[in-house]
């Protein structure tokens, strides 16, 4: 009984958060709870504000009212040091990699083991390769990003992220314009890593056959507010009009950009 | 007409700010930071060095040794007019240590070497590589800004004295060449007028410059907005802003040195 109330304390945890950019509400009174080892999906449209929900989990930007809490310790209220502590923990997967053009695929992922820990040069030589396997890409060290292509970039990106045996990955749009093989390889990674390594894993995607590959749990996020929440069965099932109409694409719906945008249908 | 003016005011105020801002920033990385067991990366530095003066060695000196010959001739041309066109020689040296060399040197570096480093860091920042940074919990003005700010600080001094020697080897060839003047007077003249004071005023305006290029390009370049669009707007401003303080600082420092003199 002990043991599973310890697994069900949240690990991200979101409380009434609000965020304004400009004077227009991005994110709206959103409350979540993401609980260490599973995998979080947050999907929604271009612009429902789910990549700004992300940049607030890893502290890129403070909320505006509500609290962002890492372990139970509030992110808007850490000194740099303490923010820095907690992303030490972290990984994260840009959308577009962000790899450092300047430095090759092993001084990248060398990089974060570099600045934060005191590993002799020969070991952190020897984790490089085992991440690089780990992702299917030995051989390539001495690559530099402008050399190999999208979905190897995105894979370093990702070997780069748990090269310090992060808690939390966070990933920003992992299988956006990659093709559907890569994108199938980066999906099964992520599955692959929250299984084997334990590690939580939020996921920010409208890839919707990647969706109910990996999730576990799904927030499904419009226009800054959470629509709903539940396992990926209960999203599948939901007769939620918004998700109905974001699972099967379809134009017609509550979701509509041109009302929306512009006030008045643009047709 | 008065909220606009009141804008573009408030506008400069924060900009100054900021720039302050990220001056404190860098020293503290280089002052408080070491000692919380944060250095600089020695090679990212060399690298720096390497990049902002040594490839820059070659257009310096060129500029340099043009200036001196021009301003050999034309000097020559008023001085020979009182038969003094001895004194090319001292007036060359003089005026290109305490002026032409530093003010041209630090023009050449913040077109060539400040450019590229707000294009670098622009393309860094609008890609999420400053971003990615953070993330690793790397902080970007000491990972970046720092190594890039020692490296003009000690380069462009450096790069002046070749610029110094250069342009009194532009003014020699005239002198000698042209005037008829004998080199070995020539050489004497020169260093007969030329004080260490003079050569002295030019370094620390060259340190000063050296500050001015690498704090803005660095905040132009982190601060970039907007893909690549930004990017090339971010390289513009860092060149115009740096090429007009440059030329506002020297005209400070010389007020500055001339009127304690006097």
């Amino acid at each position: 009984m002990n043991q599973k109330e310890q697994v069900k304390l949240p690990i991200i945890s979101l409380h009434h958060v609000t965020k304004v950019f400009q004077g227009k509400k991005v994110i709206d009174d959103v409350s979540l709870d993401i609980y260490p080892g599973e995998t979080f999906v947050i999907m929604g449209c271009s612009g429902s504000g789910k990549s700004t929900l992300l940049r607030l989990m890893t502290g890129a930007i403070k909320p505006d009212e509500g609290n962002v809490k890492i372990k139970d310790k509030d992110i808007a209220k850490m000194s740099v040091d303490e923010l820095d502590e907690v992303r030490k923990s972290f990984g994260m997967l840009f959308q577009y990699s962000a790899l450092l053009d300047s430095l090759s695929v092993e001084e990248n992922i060398a990089l974060p083991l570099k600045e934060h820990t005191k590993l002799a040069d020969e070991i952190i030589k020897i984790i490089i390769k085992l991440k690089l396997s780990l992702v299917g890409l030995r051989g390539f060290e001495h690559y530099y990003p402008s050399q190999i292509s999208g979905g190897m970039r995105k894979r370093v990106g990702l070997a780069r992220a748990i090269a310090l045996d992060p808690d939390i990955v966070f990933y920003d749009e992992p299988t956006s314009g990659l093709d559907p093989v890569v994108g199938g390889v980066i999906d099964k990674l992520i599955k692959d890593l929250s299984a084997k390594l334990m590690i939580t894993s939020v996921v920010v995607t409208h890839d919707m056959q990647s969706v109910f590959e990996i999730a576990d749990r799904i927030a499904m996020v419009h226009k800054g507010a959470v629509v709903e929440i539940g396992t990926a069965g209960q999203i599948r099932d939901s007769k939620n009009p918004f998700i109905e109409q974001f699972i099967h694409g379809s134009p017609e719906g509550p979701i509509n950009f041109f009302k929306e945008d512009i006030g008045a249908p643009l047709f | 007409m008065v909220s606009t003016i009141g804008r573009i005011v408030i506008e400069y105020i924060r900009w100054i700010k900021e720039v302050v801002f990220l001056f404190f920033d860098i020293l503290y990385w280089l002052f408080i930071g070491p000692f919380k067991g944060k250095l600089a990366k020695r090679q990212g530095i060399l690298q720096q060095m390497v990049f902002v003066g040594i490839r820059s060695i070659v257009i310096v000196f060129f500029v340099d040794i043009f200036t001196g010959i021009v301003l050999a001739m034309q000097t020559a041309y008023q001085l020979e007019k009182m038969g003094a066109t001895l004194y090319v020689a001292s007036l060359v040296a003089i005026s290109l240590c305490r002026e032409l060399s530093p003010v041209l040197t630090a023009l050449v570096v913040a077109g060539r070497a400040g450019s590229a480093i707000a294009a670098e860091l622009g393309t860094m920042k609008v890609t999420e590589q400053i971003e990615a940074l953070d993330i690793m919990a790397i902080n970007p003005v000491r990972f970046l800004a720092v190594p890039r700010f020692l490296a003009l600080l000690w380069m462009l001094p450096a790069l002046t004295i070749l610029g110094n020697l250069a342009g009194i080897l532009g003014g020699y060839i005239v002198g000698t060449g042209s005037l008829n003047i004998n080199p070995d007077l020539y050489m004497q003249t020169t260093f007969k007028y030329l004080e260490l004071k003079d050569i002295y005023t030019g370094l620390i305006k060259s340190f000063v410059f050296g500050i001015i290029i690498a704090l803005i390009s660095c905040y132009e370049g982190l601060n970039t907005k907007g893909g690549a669009e930004g990017v090339g707007r971010a390289t513009t401003r860092s060149v115009v802003t740096s090429f007009i303080l440059i030329i506002l600082t020297d005209c400070i420092i010389t007020a500055f040195f001339y009127f304690s003199n006097s």
